[in-house]
């Protein structure tokens, strides 16, 4: 049995269709000790089917750890999405639930690279001179998860110094533990700066702001 | 079993003079739309979030919504009632309303990213959760404290979780919190619950959950991830005490999303007034839903609100426009 079943297939296909440029999804995966590997693979093996400007590209991970450090890939599976270039955009764990909206979502502003953000927003990103981390904490059964995971990568794809990751809170308890997330969505800004809940545009680059200022 | 869900925000025209222009999308402000598109009135929908569904999103199983002989998922029927709602031609956007001007004959609608224009408008913008009123509250948000069960059941599993409150929402949410937690005292300030006793009689049941009345949670030890508490107070004896717990979920009803609006129809107590119409005090705007003064909240009225609203406001462009 397919993991899109006919309908989701065609409502996919129908929100694809507003493609306009190639886009890959560049999956990082291992074999050994990743839970959610192998349903990610056959779940993006069935999404490429949806539209053909849409490419899955493979990398065993095991083969390229130094280089896909350096894009700081660090945990799998990893999803890159890629359209004319490498714009930061990134999955952690499956993309099911909720979030396989996000996934969409990114897609579709790849290929497009219609983001909607504030020229407040844009004139605090055109400006922007230091890196900036986004951190997506969500769990698929989260409604008010997808807002959030939208809007770092908007702002990733708006600029070269933003790397936004949307990260599945059950497949990696270490990092939960790390950034003590018990409730989602949690962004984490350059790993010490926290935004809680669904938080409006606004309030994420004021907390952004912030982040720059004390670091 | 994973499931898929396919929502993507649309954009809408700014320059069009809409018909009616709905704000919220939970079950009301889609039945709503629903109504209002079948009338063929351009209807625009704006809900923050890119699900529609509102509170319904956050809730579980809905057991008591009629023709569902078996629970149904709060977020399936939230989605089947956005895709019906779509299918009869309405538009509904994902953005947040920054401003409204409902006192003008043409109403004013102003988001994060346009400006819209209508020449009726229905509030339907629900309730957030209440907060306990803690100091310590927002700071333990997302990290122990939590008014969301689908969203964050999942990171207790096998914790010892408290929740408060003793309505309808605590019971069915203490029931689905119990499956991942390994102990769950449910905290009421009262002795007698308001919970439908159908509720009442599922949580007594559950062996992993204990009951602890009269008593209201004081303070949050929660400065550390191992060995937090409560901090508790009996509300009679006034004796306080503590208990162990990893985390909180708070259920002690709603308060009204209404601050967009104090300066544009009459509220009470932050609720709209409304009368069986559903009018407000301001012609051509209409409040349905949980927002309003006064009413049962649930998702059967709700939806019965949202049909009438409708047909109100059919009714008044018929005979005004």
């Amino acid at each position: 049995m397919p993991m899109l079943d006919e309908k989701v297939m065609s409502e996919v296909k129908k929100v694809l269709a507003a493609m306009r440029e190639p886009v890959t999804l560049r999956l990082y995966t291992q074999e050994l000790e990743c839970a959610y590997c192998k349903d990610t693979h056959t779940l993006l093996d069935e999404l490429v089917e949806a539209n053909p400007l849409l490419k899955l590209e493979v990398i065993n991970f095991d083969e390229v750890k130094e280089d896909a450090a350096k894009e700081g890939i660090d945990k799998l599976p990893a999803i890159v999405v890629v359209g004319e270039r490498d714009y930061g955009i990134r999955f952690y764990g499956i993309p099911a639930g909720y979030e396989f909206s996000s996934l969409l979502n990114a897609i579709l502003m790849v290929s497009t690279k219609i983001v909607k953000l504030t020229d407040e927003t844009k004139e605090f990103l055109a400006k922007l001179d230091k890196p900036v981390h986004l951190q997506v904490y969500v769990t698929p059964t989260c409604p008010y998860c997808p807002p959030s995971v939208i809007l770092a990568h908007q702002l990733a794809m708006a600029s070269k110094m933003v790397r936004a990751d949307m990260v599945e809170a059950s497949e990696f308890p270490h990092l939960v533990q790390k950034y003590s997330v018990q409730g989602v969505p949690r962004t984490v800004i350059n790993e010490k700066w926290f935004v809680e809940g669904a938080a409006p545009e606004a309030m994420v680059i004021a907390k952004i702001k912030e982040a720059l200022l004390d670091a | 079993m994973l499931d898929f869900n396919v929502l993507i925000p649309e954009t809408a025209e700014p320059d069009k003079l809409w018909d009616l222009i709905i704000l919220g999308g939970g079950p009301a402000g889609l039945t709503a739309g629903i109504y209002a598109a079948r009338y063929k009135l351009e209807t625009l929908l704006l809900e923050k979030s890119i699900v529609s569904g509102g509170q319904l999103t956050a809730t579980q199983w809905i057991e008591n919504y009629p023709g569902f002989r078996e629970p149904v998922l709060g977020k399936k029927l939230a989605a089947d009632m956005e895709a019906q709602a779509k299918h009869f031609g309405l538009k509904v956007i994902s953005e947040n309303v920054q401003s409204v001007n409902l006192v003008d004959e043409i109403k004013v609608i102003e988001t994060d990213y346009a400006k819209y224009q209508a020449k009726t408008v229905i509030i339907a913008t629900g309730s957030s959760p209440r907060r306990l009123g803690l100091s310590d509250e927002q700071k333990y948000a997302g990290n122990g404290v939590s008014y969301c069960s689908t969203c964050d059941a999942p990171f207790f599993k096998d914790k010892v979780v408290a929740v408060v409150g003793g309505g309808n929402t605590a019971f069915e949410e203490a029931l689905f919190i119990a499956k991942y937690a390994s102990q769950l005292y449910l905290i009421h300030r009262r002795e007698e619950f308001t919970a439908d006793r159908i509720f009442q009689d599922k949580v007594f049941a559950e062996p992993n959950i204990k009951i602890i009345t009269n008593s209201v949670v004081t303070g949050l030890n929660f400065d550390l991830l191992v060995g937090r508490s409560l901090n508790l107070q009996n509300t009679i004896s006034k004796e306080s005490s503590e208990l162990e717990v990893d985390g909180i979920f708070i259920f002690i009803g709603n308060l009204p999303n209404t601050s967009l609006f104090t300066q544009q129809v009459e509220l009470d107590e932050g609720y709209v007034v409304t009368n069986r119409k559903y009018e407000t005090n301001q012609r051509g705007v209409w409040a349905i839903g949980d927002v309003q003064k006064g009413v049962l909240r649930q998702v059967a009225t709700a939806v019965g609100d949202g049909a009438g609203a409708a047909h109100q406001v059919n009714k008044y462009l018929v005979e005004n426009h």
